[in-house]
């Protein structure tokens, strides 16, 4: 690591080498057990992007949330929700229903945090439990309607040009999202406020919009991972995004972004999934049992964060 | 220097290469009261964090009572009776008087905090600092800027210092609690306590130390005895240059049929029991100053302006309009375009650790996109103009805005709202904490911007920048304002009589 890196940029360099390590510990391990280096093929890497984009799109939304140093727990069953109504649906209103939940569940958090002022931890974890109870009591009576849209289908298992749609998918919102962060005055608010919330107020920034505006964000690319999910499996299913709290958070925070709201950038979060994702990949090529995955999983997370503090402390 | 209690030798200090002291020789005497004098940046306040352990010499030993000493932590020097009062207040907002004063220390009675004797204690050292009105139960956060300052200053007396070091402790204090300090070290010097004293106001230096130090880009300058030079002189060192008059000069003041166009009226403003019937009115080119005694209702009334304050009553036409702005937000659009600089501009005025170049651009969003995007292009350019306009000294705008220094800084938050082109400018003590050089250019700006027809509210609360910068002072007591002088009637006797509310009416 060079000393010219900018101290932003630092987890993204220190992310990015990682991966690099990733893989060729990985490729090392397949080299001397089968000969082969099947990690290096673009196809495989193209399907871990393609099972990485629920996750990709899911921490797009959280970034958002983390950078007013706030949080969204609610994603799993906001994810689970949207896209049991949406399948529920049908039809070709489908994803607009799964948008919409994502909207409503998005205006509701916004709500309670900025206006009630109640913290983020407890009243997103208060909508999670709400939604998983709406969601039991939706299936407990009769049984809806589970199975995929074609267009769910298309966007999470198609391929165009060879490149897996889900990809475009989370392709565009990263587009938007990056876009927003860095170019729109939402965006630089988002970054004011998680900063010093009464600085941007005192600086005529709307904070409570922001704060509404960031959590409805989050609900959305959940509501759209569920959708992407969805398809994938070609149905929706109790629990189906209960995998992607903890990797959300953890590839925000990886990617450099503080937990305490005010600084990151968008990449660092698309290089922390991306090692969250090849992480979990090499970790079940080599066979290790889920106890060993489990233990590198979380060191790895803590070690790197580890290693971001202290460059820190030498620069202030 | 046989009687020194701390000497200094040859001590550097550098931060990543840029030098914050170099080769520094320096003492400071027992029972005296030595105020170390400088611009911001001129390395004051390295020299006392080296002293109370915060930071360590690069170069260099210091000696406490003649015996090399080095410190490694604070608390190393807080044993050795070396108590430093930061700038920056050290007071936990969320704990009581009694717990804050014994934070380090609280007395114990089998291993467990003696809440009485706790108590007790912080009673006696309140009072020792004329503070009996002071709660001991209380929390710090319900205090007021210069109460809280006075119970920070019962904290340092509390633990029994040698050498007591106050930065910048007197910057938020009221005239009344100011008066108090100069008491208490008067004793402290009297009990052969050596006090170090940074202050940016020349008058209490004058009228408190005996010894004068200045500092100038991380070097000692000169050290003498008080009254050997002229404030002028002292000035000269201080910036390395000479300075023109202090204050601007004042447009001689016109027949009111003459002045400029009302932007501000209000009539009877009441909000809770803090602003009891206020009555101002503000015009065009103007700069009005608001006096009085720390926290009688001037911050509150500024607050109340901008939009901030809810169920604010009274008659206020602004903008044309009735009605008080609902926001800051609304404040600051096109139809009032209020501007206010906050009291403190580290957690109100700025957020420090983002970019110098976001926080200038903080209010001006909209000005500076096309369609839903900002433009960077236009963004540069405001940046520059900010920059430059207040003559910022920065590296790069991308630098982080705590990386300046408070002068500076505050020019970035005046930068930040001059930006947005505003027609009434709310200042809530700009100056505090800021070196002569910078308080000078702010003075200068004020006036240059009344003289382009913006109107300047502008609470203060030293007397002598409400003399030298303003047309009318409106004096506050109790909410309501008690007195308004013009002109030449505008006096120090006249502006202390007011804010005492003793009725000795100026002409």
């Amino acid at each position: 690591m060079r000393l010219s890196v900018a101290p932003e940029n630092r987890p993204i360099v220190i992310a990015s080498l990682f991966i690099a390590a990733i893989l060729a510990a990985g490729t090392a391990y397949t080299l001397s057990t089968t000969g082969t280096t099947p990690l290096l093929s673009p196809n495989y890497l193209l399907q871990q992007l393609q099972t990485g984009a629920f996750l990709g799109i899911c921490a797009a939304g959280m970034m958002m949330v983390i950078l007013l140093g706030q949080i969204d727990l609610s994603v799993p069953w906001t994810l689970t929700a949207a896209a049991m109504t949406a399948t529920a649906v049908g039809g070709d209103m489908a994803v607009p229903t799964a948008l919409a939940v994502g909207l409503a569940v998005g205006l509701l958090n916004g709500f309670g945090v900025a206006y009630l002022r109640i913290p983020s931890m407890i009243f997103t974890l208060g909508v999670d439990t709400m939604l998983r109870g709406l969601m039991v009591a939706q299936t407990g009576g009769f049984a809806p309607q589970d199975t995929a849209t074609p267009l769910m289908l298309f966007l999470a298992k198609d391929r165009i040009l060879g490149i897996p749609v889900a990809i475009f998918v989370w392709a565009a919102v990263s587009l938007v999202i990056a876009l927003i962060l860095t170019r729109t005055g939402f965006g630089r608010s988002i970054y004011a406020t998680g900063s010093r919330e009464g600085a941007a107020y005192l600086s005529g920034i709307r904070t409570k919009w922001v704060i509404v505006g960031a959590f409805v964000t989050s609900s959305l690319c959940a509501a759209i991972a569920g959708v992407l999910l969805t398809g994938y499996s070609a149905k929706a299913y109790q629990g189906m995004g209960n995998a992607f709290l903890l990797p959300a958070i953890a590839a925000v925070v990886l990617g450099g972004t503080h937990i305490l709201g005010g600084r990151g950038r968008y990449a660092g979060t698309l290089v922390g999934v991306i090692l969250i994702v090849l992480l979990n990949s090499v970790l079940s090529i080599m066979q290790m049992p889920e106890a060993g995955r489990q233990i590198i999983y979380g060191a790895v997370i803590i070690g790197m964060l580890l290693v971001y503090g202290r460059n820190q402390q030498v620069t202030s | 220097m046989t009687d020194a209690i701390v000497e200094y030798r040859g001590i550097s200090k550098f931060f990543a290469g840029i030098r914050a002291l170099e080769n520094v020789d320096f003492a400071c005497k027992a029972g005296s009261i030595h105020a170390i004098l400088g611009e911001n940046g001129a390395g004051k306040s390295t020299l006392i964090k080296i002293m109370a352990g915060v930071l360590q010499p690069d170069t260099g030993e210091m000696l406490l009572e003649g015996r090399p000493i080095v410190f490694p932590t604070p608390t190393a020097a807080n044993a050795a009776g070396i108590v430093c009062m930061f700038q920056e207040l050290s007071l936990v907002p969320d704990l009581s008087v009694a717990d804050n004063i014994s934070i380090s220390d609280p007395p114990r009675r089998f291993g467990l905090i003696d809440r009485r004797a706790q108590v007790a204690r912080a009673q006696e050292l309140l009072a020792r600092v004329r503070c009996e009105d002071v709660d001991p139960n209380a929390l710090v956060r319900e205090l007021s800027l210069s109460r809280r300052q006075m119970v920070e200053i019962a904290k340092a007396i509390g633990r029994n210092p040698k050498v007591l070091i106050l930065d910048e402790a007197t910057s938020a204090l009221t005239s009344r609690d100011v008066q108090t300090v100069y008491d208490l070290l008067a004793e402290l010097k009297a009990d052969g306590i050596a006090s170090l004293f940074i202050s940016h106001r020349m008058h209490e230096v004058d009228a408190l130390c005996d010894t004068l130090s200045v500092f100038r880009n991380g070097q000692h300058i000169e050290t003498f005895a008080k009254g050997e030079k002229s404030e002028r002189e002292i000035v000269r060192l201080m910036i390395g240059r000479d300075v023109e008059a202090q204050f601007p000069a004042k447009p001689p003041s016109k027949p009111e049929d003459q002045r400029g166009e009302e932007l501000l009226s209000v009539r009877n403003l009441k909000w809770e029991n803090r602003l009891n019937g206020i009555d101002l009115s503000l015009r065009r080119g103007e700069i009005v100053g608001l006096g009085g005694l720390d926290g009688q209702g001037q911050k509150e009334l500024l607050l109340a302006l901008f939009g901030v304050l809810r169920d604010v009553e009274g008659e206020v036409i602004v903008g044309g309009r009735k009605g008080l702005p609902s926001s800051p937000a609304a404040a600051k659009s096109a139809r009032t375009r209020i501007a206010l600089v906050p009291e403190d501009r580290k957690t109100e005025g700025l957020m420090l650790g983002m970019p110098i170049a976001d926080n200038l651009l903080a209010a001006s969003f909209s000005k500076i996109s096309r369609g839903p995007l900002i433009d960077p292009l236009l963004a540069r350019q405001a940046v520059d103009e900010g920059v430059e306009k207040l003559n910022i000294k920065i590296g790069s705008a991308e630098d982080a805005v705590m990386t300046l220094s408070g002068g500076n800084q505050q020019k970035v938050v005046i930068a930040k709202w001059l930006m947005t082109d505003p027609d009434i400018i709310l200042l809530n003590d700009p100056t505090r904490g800021i070196d002569v050089g910078t308080k000078q250019e702010i003075y200068r700006l004020m006036r240059e911007l009344a003289n382009e027809g913006k109107a300047i509210l502008f609470y203060s609360s030293d007397y002598a920048e409400l003399i030298g910068c303003c047309d009318r002072v409106s004096v506050l007591y109790g909410g309501r304002v008690v007195s308004e002088q013009q002109g030449d009637a505008i006096t120090e006797e006249s502006l202390v009589a007011a804010s005492l509310n003793i009725g000795v009416e100026a002409a």
